[in-house]
């Protein structure tokens, strides 16, 4: 009967894929697109290059739904675990699909996210993942990707005035100048064979950093990495650079994880294990090499890094490890690759139909002592030069309640425990919880999991989260949390509390114009400004926002409208507002390879308190949220051009005007005279 | 001589009031300016997509009178040519007097797709006259516009005046030149009733919210009601009259401190 209802469903639906496909430009924008939802409500820099990557090759090798596993879903971070397991067990109990609309038949899954999943998945008998492989298949069927980035700033800053090499070697006045020239270079090569085989070499020269001279030589950043899958008993082969991660990321998670996002059932980290690392973050990865090998229902993983890191190194000790990836000065140079660290660790994972259980264990060697500048608020930090960590994680699917969780320690004893459950008592319904306890002395170096902060320490909190689906074109979402801090927190002399709430609507009237509301609340603790305190005092610090983004497509023109504002309120004193408004349009040609994006925003936020961040569109490979607080306008433009089959090109200038009469931009070497500042861009991509 | 330093006094007032809106940019004839999602008519010098949605040729005059001071009057003409690539306009205003006078000139580009929405570009060049170096100054700045109908009653708006916050520079000063960020709305109740809403922010002056109806009372006339508010709340009426090819707007503001701001105009549509 049900099998009879989805062929009718089919039926209804046979002129729909065509359709659906318009509403999604490009797979690119479609991924940008998620990584903005996810991204809107975080302050970090997140690693947009790993997310694109992962998403793109899921695109270029689809998931086969007739065949896929749990681990191959949840490389789509926007499908929620619920639906993850609902599509698992659709299949499971009505055998393989025929088309991909069947997936309107899965509980909790809609056209929305049909259409989103549209580029990563298909239907069919699927690949042999353990077919045999041959040399004459690589080299006809492998593909080659060839990528070249130069960014350049127009205005010029008051660190680029460049020294001669004579200049360097001539007095200590001259560690805080800039060493090479203001353009940023990338170069990326990557290969792949189906998913079986995938190697790749990036190397990244930051602005100021210098390519030739007497200081450095060559570029600034080597990355390497090959991955093999399904070779014999091995699951994943990973050499050179790569990542782990494993669990809810209370252990290792050394890549961006979820968190609190429009995404309200998207919470926890996935268990992706061994991947390679391609992106050009310059401290969040290993080095090395490590395999998984399965054993029946086992996942057996191992793996060793020995790399050097970045740190500040006096007589044996440093106190902190040094992410930025900057070596634009001699200071910076000289703090360069200064501490060995290895690590060697491990996963065991059970995984069947509706148990996943597993252990992972770390051990950390530092061949300096990270001896952190003690204050107040990191007396907890780890300090040492070795450190073991474990955990053991779990998901376990009991009817329509789905538990998952993780518990780690440290050789220190200390703890760090999160425990939930998804339930979706109706189709439409689906709910979340989620509560974490991280002891304020638990201090990991590649833990990532969720938090208010970017730090797994010195945290307990309670998480709500729910998503209803109760008429055809909407969508609701909300989420709470409640979490407080037992032990001051950087900027936060004392314990302190705070909660947030979002809800959001979404409403897609017709297939070309979706829209939707979102408001937020949060209140935090933040220290007094006040200077004469002789105790420190905290006082609440209330923010509320709320934002409207309406896309519209017509043939091949697209539209963004985004408005949104927000009041922030610190304890006795006055409300203080932001607002930005901006209005995007893209055109792709209909006779020419070409793609034009264009924007044009205004902000007005006054006090570093109301910032807001927008995403803009950007070249292949680049993000960004940037963050605004002053008044003025920003304008950019988009080029993607594709000269021929193989050679395409993207481009992109923006401005950005103040008009709040300030003389200069930014600080220190980054100083630019003036109220504008101008950002190019150019991405050559061939592919053969 | 009294009569110039009254005047000067009531100009500065009048600039520290209205900062927000350039006097070079004449009212629109929609009522309390909300001119940005208006889909019926095209102003001068403001949304340039409106541009895009006339059908024939149409020439226009406009008189407008602040405070009931003829130096703080605005003067201006449009003609707008209708074709099938691209619908083009020329406008033109004045401001001021002998002694203080800005203009500016503007040709603007706009095309409708398919009715569903209309994107326009407008070159202004604003010039100024400067008593201190006794000659004028002037500059270059764009306007770009977009009018999209969401649905048959229901569209949106959005212009950008002077984006790039060009400014008049001379030897002793700087004229800044406002740049202003609009964005509104229009609903059609039915044919006859129209409700617009707009929000403006130039750039250095408070936010400008106003909200406008517009009823088709007969076939030939119309009345028109609306408000605007930045530092104060302004109350907005109007009417207009049709008489064969012949438009007629009149629009009053009553400003609670400085009074009385009307606006005339009239505009002659061809017929194919």
């Amino acid at each position: 009967m049900k099998r009879l209802f989805a062929y009718l469903v089919l039926c209804l639906l046979c002129s729909y894929p065509v359709r659906a496909q318009d509403a999604v430009s490009t797979t690119e924008q479609l991924i940008a697109d998620i990584f903005e939802q996810y991204t809107a409500e975080s302050e970090d820099d997140i690693d947009y290059d790993s997310f694109y990557e992962d998403l793109m090759f899921c695109a270029q090798n689809p998931i086969n739904l007739n065949q896929a596993t749990r681990e191959q879903l949840e490389k789509l971070p926007f499908l929620s675990d619920n639906q993850v397991e609902n599509i698992l067990a659709y299949v499971y109990q009505s055998g393989s699909m025929q088309t991909i609309f069947e997936l309107q038949l899965v509980e909790g899954i809609d056209m929305t996210d049909i259409r989103r999943m549209l580029p990563f998945v298909s239907v069919g008998d699927g690949m042999q993942n353990d077919k045999k492989i041959y040399w004459s298949d690589l080299w006809k069927y492998g593909k080659n990707e060839l990528y070249f980035r130069l960014d350049r700033g127009i205005e010029s800053k008051e660190g680029y005035h460049s020294l001669t090499d004579d200049e360097l070697d001539a007095s200590e006045s001259n560690t805080g100048k800039y060493i090479g020239n203001e353009l940023y270079n990338s170069l990326r090569y990557r290969f792949h064979y189906k998913d079986r085989v995938q190697f790749g070499l990036t190397a990244e020269k930051d602005a100021g950093e210098q390519f030739w001279g007497k200081a450095h030589k060559g570029y600034d950043f080597y990355s390497f990495h090959v991955q093999l899958n399904g070779f014999a008993k091995f699951k994943t082969v990973v050499a050179g650079d790569f990542r782990a991660n494993f669990g809810q990321g209370l252990v290792l998670h050394p890549e961006f994880s979820m968190g609190k996002s429009s995404y309200v059932l998207n919470v926890t980290p996935r268990n992706s294990g061994l991947k390679k690392f391609s992106s050009t973050d310059e401290s969040n990865f290993f080095r090395g090499g490590g395999a998984t090998i399965r054993l029946g229902k086992f996942d057996i993983s191992a793996f060793y890094s020995n790399k050097m890191i970045d740190g500040d190194t006096v007589n044996g000790t440093f106190s902190s490890s040094i992410k930025t990836g900057y070596h634009r000065t001699l200071s910076e140079l000289s703090k360069m690759h200064t501490v060995n660290q290895q690590i060697a660790g491990g996963n065991v994972t059970y995984t069947n139909m509706n148990l996943q259980l597993g252990v992972t264990a770390v051990h950390t060697e530092l061949d300096n002592a990270l001896v952190p500048n003690k204050s107040v608020y990191n007396y907890f930090y780890f300090s040492g030069k070795r450190q073991t960590t474990a955990g053991i994680f779990y998901r376990y699917r009991l009817h329509k309640l789905n538990l998952f969780g993780e518990t780690a320690t440290t050789d220190n004893g200390s703890i760090a425990t999160l425990n939930g459950c998804f339930f979706s008592p109706l189709s439409y319904i689906s709910l979340v919880m989620l509560h974490r306890h991280y002891s304020r002395d638990y201090d990991t170096f590649y833990a990532s999991s969720f938090s208010e902060t970017s730090r797994i320490n010195n945290e307990s909190g309670l998480y709500l989260g729910v998503e209803i689906r109760p008429f055809r074109k909407w969508k609701f979402a909300a989420y709470a949390d409640s979490y407080r801090f037992p032990w001051p927190k950087y900027g936060i002399d004392l314990p302190s509390i705070g909660k947030d709430y979002l809800v959001q609507a979404d409403f897609a009237p017709k297939r070309d114009i979706a829209m939707y509301w979102r408001f937020k609340f949060e209140e935090k603790q933040t220290n007094l400004s006040d200077v004469g305190n002789v105790m420190p005092v905290v006082i609440p610090l209330q923010k509320t926002s709320l934002r409207y983004q309406l896309s519209y497509s017509y043939g091949n023109f697209s539209f963004k409208n985004v408005l949104e504002a927000n009041l922030s309120r610190r304890a006795g004193e006055k409300m203080t507002y932001g607002v930005i408004a901006l209005q995007d349009v893209s055109y792709a040609f209909k006779n020419i390879p070409l793609k034009v994006n264009l924007r044009y925003q205004f902000f007005d936020a006054v006090n570093y308190e109301n910032r807001l961040y927008s995403y803009e569109n950007d070249v292949l490979y680049a993000f960004s949220i940037p963050m605004y607080f002053g008044l003025g306008n920003r304008y950019y433009l988009n080029l993607q051009y594709d000269m021929n089959k193989k050679l395409s090109l993207w481009f992109k200038i923006a401005q950005t005007v103040y008009a709040d009469d300030r003389e200069t931009l930014s600080s220190g070497n980054e100083t630019i005279s003036g109220n504008r500042k101008t950002d190019m861009r150019l991405l050559l991509k061939y592919e053969f | 001589m009294k009569k110039i330093i009254s005047v000067f006094t009531f100009i500065i007032l009048f600039q520290f009031l209205q900062a927000q809106i350039s006097s070079i940019i004449p009212s629109s004839e929609a009522i309390a300016q909300t001119s940005v999602a208006d889909s019926r008519n095209w102003s001068a010098f403001n949304n340039p997509a409106s541009l895009g949605y006339i059908e024939n040729a149409e020439i226009g005059i406009g008189f407008e009178n602040r405070y009931l001071l003829t130096e703080l009057s605005t003067k201006s003409i449009q003609l707008g040519i209708s074709s099938e690539l691209l619908n083009t306009g020329l406008s033109f205003s004045h401001f001021g007097y002998s002694l203080y006078h800005e203009m500016m000139l503007g040709i603007g580009f706009s095309r409708n797709f398919s009715d569903k929405f209309s994107m326009g570009m407008q070159f202004n060049y604003y010039t100024a006259f400067f008593t201190a170096s006794n000659s004028y100054h002037g500059a270059l700045l764009p306007q770009i516009g977009l009018s999209i109908k969401l649905s048959p009653t229901f569209n949106l708006g959005f212009q950008s005046f002077n984006p790039f916050q060009t400014n008049v520079k001379t030897e002793f000063t700087v004229k800044r030149i406002p740049a202003i960020f609009s964005l509104g709305t229009e609903y059609f109740f039915s044919p006859e009733m129209v409700w617009r809403t707009q929000i403006d922010k130039e750039v250095s002056s408070s936010y400008r919210f106003a909200c406008g109806f517009e009823y088709q009372m007969l076939q030939f006339t119309n009345i028109k009601l609306g408000a605007y508010g930045s530092d104060y709340l302004i109350p907005c009426l109007g009417c207009g009259f049709k008489t064969g090819g012949f438009l007629i707007n009149l629009n009053c503001e009553l400003h609670p401190l400085l009074g009385l701001n009307s606006n005339a105009t009239i505009k002659y549509r061809f017929r194919k």
